[in-house]
This record gives C-alpha cells, structure tokens and sequence, in this order.
C-alpha cells in the first residue's frame, strides 16, 4: 500500500436524545486512508457511515477518538489553521441539486473556494471556472448558467469541479451517484477514477451498495451499527469477504450476470434501533451463524489476511478474540 | 388472450407528448419490467394504465385493453371499482401516499370500506390480517401505528399489504425498492416474487435499478426519451439484444467481479 495519509483512531461519536438516553453513532472506528486511494464505506442506512465521513471535513466532532492528518489531529483544530486545513479535505454530497446555491452561476460556485483562498483575482474568475469545467469534460459556456439549468449528472460533475478547485489531498463522496441513473453514474465514476490517477486524490467514498463499490475502491469498510466489522481489500472483495453481515450485503446485490433460478436469501428482520444496540456482537439476532459467545463478548477487529481484518467471534483467535 | 394490453398509446401533458407509440402485452401471472433513465416516460406509461396521469396528463391515441375492456372509455364510479381491487398500484414510499396525521389503520379500514360494506371492527381484523399475511410482525401495533413511526422497508410492506388486500390481478409497482437499503430490497423483491407464485397476480415494475429488473422480470421493456427501444423476454434483452442503446445500459451496471475502474 501507499503511504498512510490519514488515520482515525478510536472515534466514537454519542448523541444525546431527549429522554436522557445516548445514541452511539461510531463505535470506536479505526480507518486508515492511503495517498491516492479510494476507501469504500459500506453499510445500511444509519449505521453511522455518514456521521464518520463528516469528520473528515469539519461538519461534526467525534466526542472521543483522534483524527491524525499531517501529523495533527484535526479534530482539535480552530480558528486560522482550522481554516488553513480546510484547503485539503473537501466533500462531495448526494444530491447536488441542493448543495449549491440556486441564485449563484456556476461560474461563481466552482470559484467561490478559490477566492476564499486568495488563490485567484476576481477577474480570473471566469476563465478559471472555464478551465476548471474542461477538467471535468463540460463545456466552458456552463459557467453562465445557474444550476437548475443542468441534468443531475451534469450538476454532479460541477460539485466534483468544486471540491476539486483548491487541488485537495483528500475528498469525501457522500453517495455521490446514487441519485444518477446507472449509465450516468457509470461516467461519472470514470471521470472520478480518472481525475484520481492523474492528481493523486485520496478519497473516501460512502455508498450501499456494495456490487458498485467495489469497481472502484482498493479498500472497503462494512460497517454495521456504528461498528466497522469488516476491512477488506477491493479486488479481492467476492472471494476473501467472510463476515456474515458482508455476505448478506453481498447476497443482497442485484446483477445482470447473477443466477436468476437461485433464490435471494434476504438477511432476517431490520437492523435494531441504534438506541439499544445488543450487547455482545451488534449482528447476533440477524445472524444465522450466531453462537453464545457472541452474546456476552463484543467481537473485535482481527487481521486475517493481508489488509484484510473481520471483527466476528468465528474468525477469531481463541480466547483472546 | 393478454391479461393487459396497451397498444399503441400516446400520452401528452399539455400539448408537447411525453411518451409516444407504446405497447406493452402482459398475460397472467407474467411479470414485466419497465426499465430506463428518468424522464423516459416510464412512470408515465403506467400512471396512465390506473388512469391517474398527474396534470391534465391524457391518453391521446391507441388504447389500453384489461381483461378484454378498454380502460379509457370508464366512468368515476367504474374506474373506482377496479382501482384497488382488480388493479393495484405501489409506490416509490408507500408510506408517503397515506394521510399522516391517521393511523395506519384507520387508512387502511377506510380503503377497505371502500369497497366492501362491512363493519369497521370486521375492517380492521381484515386489515390486521393482511399484514401477518405479508409477514409483517406484530401487526395490531403497526395497525396503531403513524406511517412516520415505521422504517421504509416496513411501510413499504404495509403498502403491498394494502395493495393485496383483494388480489388484485394486476400490480403496479413505481419503484418499489429505489427508497430502500440494498438488504430490506432483497426482502421486497423476494415477497413480490412470491405474490406472483401464490396469487397469480401480474406485476408491472418500474425500476431504474436494472439488477433488479432483470432478478425479477420475465420480460424486460427498455424506455428512451418516450418511445420503447426494445423490447422482449429477459434472456434476450440480456444476452442477445442487439440495440445499441439497451446494450451500452446494461453495460453500465456494476457487477460483482465485473469492470474495475481502478
């Protein structure tokens, strides 16, 4: 793997709710993000996978746990160099017919980070937003347009433009393409993929659906309940993944060349509240593979393989497991 | 003899046509899907099948046959009996098409009384016992229930509850699983299937999600811009179509083990 360039320690993030009682969004996650890499962040809806991500770019604040970039840990960061960092980690969200501004030209949204650094003149603007859309292949006349006048994937294309515009090391994809149809998604990912090679980005990437993830990230997180149960490398993903909740996901995925004579064998019931998620392993009561071990002990992450870590009592070494 | 037969339709919003020389057989107990980006007219095409085109939306030629009756030509009171009964239709977020401020319930009594004149405690057993019938735990509290107080999946399922209720022959279904998380997909999809295996019924599915419309369908029609691009069984959509348009579609699906980018 390539050099290590952000790594989450122990982040755990709780919410309070209104009746006194604690909601654990991210249970003592530990991810790694390497230079030009992308991470893939598997899992449900709310089991916490966004609430992770948003860390990265300054929208929450774990309540314990470190985030170690540049050798600081920048969760703890204010004022000036709080600002100064910003330039490096930027976002991409799912639906960016509502992250942008409806009242500002395009024009003014891909520049609005790069005046905000002093990094061009106002009156650069318009030839740099001109570039700036070139690298993403839209034409340069977009940038006189407002954002309804575009097609979803069009309007995808100028988010990654923008979070693209102060060349940063890191990006977060919130579902980036999820709201896209499939031949849409397919180009957009090959813009992505394409803008990665040529400037080194590192990113992290938050889908459910693991069929596509796995086209395109070298390593991918499953996660489950505010737990990380499974690390795994991206190539390999169909033939080393092993946590009984990853071959739910994966048993889950609907796909052209699939065997359709064979039954879906959908995973039991829903995923419990996060407000009273059961001791031991958060997966028992859906598992079918559960044991009275994991009833009492929470698993943790153990390496199996080469980048390859399951936190699941069947995989474990013994007692210490 | 087909069990719906759209031939030939065309269907406007104001002047400009939105979906244009669209035919579509389907025989019992057959289940099709419509597949294609948004704004292919998709939805449209069986909006106008229930009659319930939004906007002054209007078949404007061909015609649409069930059970050997033209559907264009019915009345209020008949499009009322049929809707609901003989044809159902499920949403995208079923939980969305029921009045929020009612108990799940209470819509459902409703709606059952509607077309049945039975007593509202007789209703409400019906009702309840649709759910367990769909499998859905425990479903006196979900009968007392506010549609916001259930996960999608479950109102989802409530929504083919009600949709089944008097086994229909004919399901519509506009996305039913796009709202959803991949593992609660598989769950819907496996209980639409296994409708169609105990009940007979036909089922239309729109979907975007090609994966499931391929899991799913015996015959698979392909949309764009409003006209159907091709059409036909599933293996040869698949395997043996040869139109540009269907073949670069379902060579942007991601598959497991398929093209890597990286």
């Amino acid at each position: 793997m390539s050099e290590l360039l952000l790594e989450a320690r122990h982040v755990t993030r709780r919410f309070p709710t209104n009746d006194g009682r604690e909601l654990v969004a991210c249970n003592d996650v530990n991810l790694k993000l390497y230079r030009g890499k992308t991470l893939g962040l598997v899992g449900e809806s709310g089991c916490g996978k966004s609430t992770f991500m948003r860390f990265l770019v300054w929208l929450d604040t774990p309540t314990e746990g470190e985030i170690i970039y540049k050798g600081r840990d920048i969760t703890k960061l204010k004022g000036r160099e709080l600002h100064e960092m910003r330039q490096h980690i930027h976002m991409v969200f799912q639906d960016p017919a509502t992250s942008f501004n409806p009242k500002m030209k395009i024009r003014d949204i891909v520049c609005e980070p790069l005046l905000n650094y002093g990094r061009i003149r106002r009156s650069e603007k318009n030839a740099r937003a001109r570039e700036l859309l070139q690298m993403v292949e839209l034409p340069g006349e977009f940038a006189d347009r407002y954002p309804h006048n575009m097609s979803g994937g069009q309007r995808q294309r100028v988010a990654i433009t923008r979070a693209l515009a102060l060349e940063p090391e890191i990006i977060v994809m919130d579902e980036a393409t999820s709201a896209l149809d499939v031949s849409v998604q397919e180009t957009v990912i090959e813009l992505i993929t394409k803008l990665q090679r040529e400037k080194n980005i590192t990113i992290g990437f938050i889908c459910h659906n693991l069929g596509f993830i796995q086209s395109f990230s070298h390593q991918i997180a499953v996660m489950y309940l505010g737990n990380i149960v499974e690390v795994m490398p991206g190539d390999k993903l169909s033939e080393v993944c092993c946590h009984p909740y990853s071959r739910a996901l994966l048993n889950a995925v609907f796909d052209t060349r699939m065997d359709f004579s064979k039954k879906i064998e959908p995973i039991k019931g829903e995923p419990p509240s996060p407000l009273d998620v059961p001791a031991g392993c958060p997966f028992r009561d859906r598992c079918d593979r559960c044991m009275p071990v994991c009833r009492e002990k929470r698993p943790t992450l153990q390496e199996i393989g080469p980048g390859h870590e399951v936190a699941c009592h069947l995989f474990g070494r013994g007692e210490d497991a | 003899m087909a069990l719906l037969d759209i031939k030939n339709i065309d269907v406007s919003y104001g002047k400009r046509a939105t979906v244009q020389g669209c035919s579509i057989e389907l025989d019992q107990g057959q289940i099709c899907s419509v597949v294609g980006e948004s704004g292919s007219g998709k939805t449209t095409v069986i909006r106008a099948v229930l009659g319930l085109l939004p906007g002054g939306g209007k078949v404007t030629s061909g015609d649409i046959v069930y059970d050997g009756k033209s559907l264009l030509t019915l009345n209020k009171r008949q499009w009322r009996a049929l809707r609901g009964h003989d044809i159902s239709m499920i949403f995208q977020d079923s939980g969305a098409m029921m009045n929020q401020t009612r108990l799940i319930g209470n819509s459902f009594v409703e709606y059952i009384r509607t077309h049945e004149a039975i007593p509202k405690q007789d209703a409400w057993k019906k009702g309840a016992e649709m759910l367990s019938r769909m499998r859905l735990p425990d479903p006196d509290r979900i009968m007392r229930s506010y549609p916001f107080q259930l996960s999608g999946g479950m109102r989802q399922r409530v929504g083919i509850a009600m949709g089944m209720t008097y086994r229909p022959k004919l399901l519509l279904a506009d996305e039913p699983t796009s709202a959803l998380d991949v593992t609660t997909q598989a769950q819907i999809v496996r209980q639409m299937m296994e409708l169609r295996d105990e009940y007979g019924t036909s089922i239309i599915v729109v979907t975007h999600d090609i994966g499931v419309a391929a899991y799913m369908a015996d015959k698979v029609v392909v949309m764009k811009d409003g006209r159907i691009e091709d059409q036909g069984p599933r293996e040869y959509i698949l395997n043996a179509s040869t139109n540009a348009y269907t073949r670069r579609l379902i060579g942007a699906v991601p598959s497991l083990g398929g093209k890597r980018y990286v």
